[in-house]
């Protein structure tokens, strides 16, 4: 609308504009012309002045007229607009056309965006690519992840599972090097699944001056759709986890109405529930609790039923990798005093095949007693004194344990087990605990998620009562899901019986979440259950120091597992990512068949310190079971990564063992897994991103078009500048505004004469 | 080594407590001589949870002490005997205790729950009716531990008969001094122990009669370790019969403690 307004005014199209160079081309004549003119313009000023009328009216009336003169006066100059044009098939113009999937969504006029492409580009007489045929030699790329050659309707397949726009533009750009080209034009949804930002693909083409022309098809919000958003999983998981993942539901056209959100695990429902849509626009944030119980790389896929009038039903469903590891993480204990809460923490976890809990256990000054170790050197020396000792466990509790039973090494190693080591640590409430244990001001401290404040300590032989209740952040982690849903767990909650806590915290860490409080007699709040990350690893304090009493107290039936539950979830939430010697990490979990997956693997030695020169080997076995090796080396940048790129070639998974040695000796090894598969990303976000596409044109000196917008597309692209092109002169004199202008402006004094009387 | 040093410094305790109430030794043994003390003369105390370990006793039988005219057999020992006991607990080890409160309870009482090991005397004359057996069936199912002391020939036959009720498919188990209730303080050696009524026999419960899961009760078959706490600061016995009953005790308590 806009342009052909402006081209009925100006007759000239905005890109002319934009594009040329305004001159004046005044002849001789013109000079003799504009005397009479500004003559004229004295002429008509002396009149005005010594006029009758009034004053206003003779000033309105002659700004009427020097203003008609000065329009003549620039038009006897001869006003031109030069511009740069293409050459008519002496220059190449790059079309590049979307290929992916996310065409098929049928949003525009009712038809799949790809109909637009057919009807535009189809044959050679198609409308769009006939007058761009007319006047440039047309490349024509599709382009999904990268872009390709294309000279039949044929290969478009709009079956592409990723839209990479800046590869796809740089790709082109760099095709077509060498070559006059006009510009670039692309037609898509601007739907762009590459994890990449579009900025130096638009540095390029700027750097060279390549303009793109933008042509956008599709809406720019569905009018019914759901779609499920972000997740945020764990990328492991011990066997028998409860995990609570949040995820973000959006919808439009379904407001408030309830849909079934449904988990499953490689086809077996492990979840449902019923949610409410939220309104349109403002995504909401869905907790959900499932249980990982089959150990191996488990697909969790999160879904929304389809709903009637759904234009895209692909997004209502998305896909999690989680490598699900059955294996025993241990954790070592460390506890002070003989007291029931080691002993009932240990009977939680006895039956948790995955967790084994190593306990030293003093009973007396320099008397310890050790349970659960593996052999008889384990912790016969006390505590560990060094790094390495330490740092073979995953998790530390420290219970009721006074700070001074430790040497100052000792503390800083503690700290560096969380730090630097990534372990997880959970300091135990008790007398010989916390600030009350002499913790304050000793690097533990720095790494607790609370604060200790050494003047403020609970009285001796005092003790709190108190009942626990999660908070709101708390509510969303596993390890205070009690029961079998949320209502459930609130419930239990509310009839747990109270506990005691001997330890004063006011305040916890800026960093740090409160996840339970309890409520003491005098219905003061304080936290119970808080957690922190702290460098590497993460650190919880829990205050109460008898929540045995969840497990026998009269109340609670012999039955309820709810103590049980409570810490084996606590406790595989402190080992939970906590990394190897070896520790693989992948840049995504899948990628399309045929294309590279990129293994990292960091290495350190037993205490942790980062190693350069490991001799790192992966040994990838694929779908088809055939096995391959691929030595990984130091990236040179990040001490002690390792990376190797894999090719991939069938669907399905592929396992990666990775070895570290180093002087002949190994150092650990670890399995990995990652997927071939096609995407779903395409019909994620699958509106037309207009802004993208705006921003790609802008940046680079095009123009961006709707679909239905497209007619002076063909000529626009002759004024880009580039190529081969010819001056051409555009006079301005004879533009419809200028006539309207003098006429106007006739017809203003005319009129105003007549309205004041001097008509 | 340190288990040398431990019973030593159990010694010196001793010694402290006999010093200290040498004043009674005449009374005691008088009434040692003359046979129980009367009920009337015996006290309950509370030690109200506050975390610490507490010395619980078990009640069976008859409610109200005062009414008795003679010290039923739960009471027997009580109330020096845990005293006792427990001043040596808390002189050893760094278990928290309450030294001068316990706690007596009845099996059906919901308080008990707050005190995971209990002890009963006399299981000899052990009656309980349908609750009991359910309060101490939940209490030993959920984590709880109970020391059977001071019974001898066919009393044995009466613990077993009742245990039966609370866990009917219980079975009790000799215990090999490997066990680690012979180990989770002192290092006791060897069991064969000549105890109060004649050679003591160490039997428990496992936990689904599985040897490798914890022991759920013990029980002290032709001993009496309360005998020997209470008189254990009147000279009346000798100081080897306390000191061995007291490393039984510890044990058994920090055991219950940790395993």
């Amino acid at each position: 609308m806009f342009d052909a307004l402006f081209r009925f005014f100006f007759e000239l199209s905005p890109v002319v504009f934009s594009q040329g160079e305004f001159r004046f081309a005044a002849a001789t004549g013109s000079y003799v012309a504009a005397v009479a003119v500004l003559v004229a313009g004295a002429l008509a000023l002396a009149a005005y002045r010594s006029g009758r009328g009034r004053v206003r009216d003779r000033v309105v009336l002659a700004t009427i007229r020097i203003a008609l003169l000065a329009i003549i006066l620039v038009c006897l100059f001869r006003p031109l607009l030069v511009v740069k044009a293409a050459v008519a098939q002496q220059n190449f113009l790059g079309v590049l056309l979307d290929d992916s999937r996310s065409m098929q969504i049928a949003d525009h006029n009712g038809q799949p965006r790809s109909a637009f492409i057919t009807e535009q580009f189809g044959a050679p007489d198609a409308a769009l690519l006939k007058a761009l045929s007319d006047r440039f030699t047309v490349r024509t790329f599709r382009f999904s992840s990268a872009p390709s050659r294309t000279t039949r309707q044929g290969e478009l397949t709009f079956g592409g599972s990723q839209t990479r726009l800046g590869a796809a533009l740089s790709g082109v750009r760099q095709e077509l090097a060498g070559l006059p080209v006009a510009g670039l034009v692309m037609v898509t949804d601007g739907a762009d699944t590459a994890d990449a930002t579009l900025g130096d693909a638009l540095l390029g083409l700027k750097a060279e001056g390549l303009p793109v022309f933008t042509v956008g098809v599709g809406q720019e919000q569905l009018s019914k759709d759901i779609q499920v958003g972000r997740i945020t999983t764990p990328k492991t998981a011990l066997k028998g986890t409860t995990l609570m993942v949040d995820v973000v539901l959006s919808q439009s056209g379904f407001d408030g109405q309830p849909v079934t959100l449904d988990v499953e695990d490689e086809g077996t429902l492990v979840s449902t529930q019923q949610v409410t849509l939220p309104d349109a626009g403002t995504p909401a944030s869905v907790p959900v609790r499932f249980t990982v119980n089959e150990a191996g790389p488990r697909v969790l896929r999160f879904r929304v039923s389809p709903q009637p009038g759904e234009l895209v039903t692909e997004n209502n469903a998305r896909e999690a990798l989680i490598d699900v590891r059955d294996r025993q993480e241990k954790v070592l204990y460390f506890e002070g005093e003989p007291r029931f809460e080691m002993k009932f923490i240990g009977r939680a976890i006895k039956d948790d095949s995955n967790l084994i809990l190593a306990v030293l256990q003093r009973t007396a000054d320099n008397k310890y007693l050790r349970i659960g170790v593996d052999n008889a050197d384990e912790l016969a020396a006390g505590f560990p004194k060094t790094r390495e000792e330490l740092f073979a466990y995953r998790g530390l509790i420290l219970g009721s344990i006074e700070a001074g039973a430790f040497t100052g090494d000792q503390l800083r190693m503690i700290a560096e087990f969380v730090d630097r080591r990534g372990g997880g640590l959970l300091t135990l409430g008790g007398p010989r605990a916390f600030a009350e244990g002499g913790y304050a001001g000793t690097a533990v401290a720095d790494v607790l998620p609370v604060v200790l404040d050494r003047t403020r300590i609970q009285a001796k032989d005092t003790v709190a009562r108190l009942t626990v209740k999660p908070t709101r952040a708390g509510s969303a982690t596993a390890v205070t899901q009690l029961a079998a849903n949320e209502a459930a767990s609130a419930a239990r909650w509310n009839t747990l019986p109270g506990i005691t806590a001997v330890n004063r915290i006011d305040a916890v860490k800026p960093g740090a979440t409160v996840l339970l409080t309890g409520t003491d007699e005098a219905r003061v709040e304080r936290p119970m259950l808080a957690f922190q990350r702290y460098g590497r690893g993460k650190a919880f304090a829990f205050l109460p120091q008898d929540s045995w009493i969840w497990q026998m107290h009269a109340s609670i039936p012999v039955e309820d597992m709810t103590h049980e539950h409570y810490w084996r979830q606590l406790l595989r939430w402190v080992v939970d990512d906590v990394p190897d010697q070896v520790e693989p990490s992948l840049t995504t979990e899948r990628v399309e068949p045929g294309e590279a997956a990129t293994l990292v693997a960091n290495v350190v030695d037993p205490s942790f310190v980062e190693l350069n020169d490991a001799v790192v080997l992966a040994t990838i076995t694929g779908p088809d079971g055939a096995i391959s090796d691929f030595s990984m080396s130091w990236d040179g940048e990040h001490a002690g990564q390792y990376t190797v790129s894999v090719p991939t070639k069938a669907p399905g998974w592929y396992e990666a063992k990775l070895e570290a040695t180093r002087a002949g000796k190994t150092i650990g090894t670890t399995v990995t897994h990652f997927r071939a598969a096609p995407g779903e990303a395409e019909f994620f976000d699958a509106t037309m991103h207009a802004a993208t596409l705006r921003r790609i044109a802008e940046d680079t000196g095009g123009r961006y078009y709707e679909a239905a917008n497209i007619a002076t597309l063909a000529d626009d692209l002759r004024y880009t500048g580039r190529g081969v092109t010819s001056v051409e002169e555009h006079d301005l004199w004879h533009m419809p505004i200028v006539l309207m202008l003098l006429v106007g402006l006739l017809c203003a004094e005319w009129g105003y004469r007549r309205v004041v009387g001097l008509a | 080594m340190a288990a040398v040093t431990l019973v030593a410094l159990a010694g010196g305790a001793l010694l402290a407590l006999s010093t200290v109430a040498s004043a009674k030794v005449e009374q005691d043994f008088r009434d040692f001589q003359r046979g129980r003390r009367l009920a009337p003369m015996m006290e309950e105390t509370t030690a109200e949870y506050d975390g610490r370990f507490a010395f619980m006793r078990l009640r069976y039988g008859a409610a109200d002490l005062r009414q008795m005219r003679r010290e039923p057999p739960w009471a027997h020992d009580f109330p020096r005997a845990e005293f006792h006991f427990m001043k040596i607990l808390s002189e050893l080890t760094f278990t928290r205790t309450w030294v001068d409160q316990g706690n007596i309870r009845s099996l059906d009482d919901p308080a008990m729950a707050m005190f995971p090991v209990a002890y009963m005397s006399e299981p000899g004359f052990w009656t309980l009716n349908a609750a009991e057996a359910d309060g101490l069936r939940g209490y030993l199912q959920k984590g709880g531990f109970i020391i059977f002391d001071d019974f001898r020939e066919n009393h044995r036959d009466n613990l077993v008969s009742q245990m039966r009720r609370v866990l009917p498919d219980a079975r009790w188990v000799v215990l090999d001094v490997t066990h680690p209730i012979f180990h989770s303080f002192f290092e006791i050696d060897s069991l064969d122990v000549e105890g109060y009524y004649g050679p003591t026999e160490w039997t428990g419960i496992f936990e689904d009669n599985d040897p490798t899961r914890r022991l759920l009760a013990v029980a002290n078959y032709n001993h009496d370790l309360g005998e020997m706490w209470e008189f254990s600061d009147t000279g009346y016995m000798p100081v080897d019969l306390s000191n061995e009953a007291y490393k039984f005790g510890v044990n058994y308590v920090i055991y219950a403690m940790t395993h």
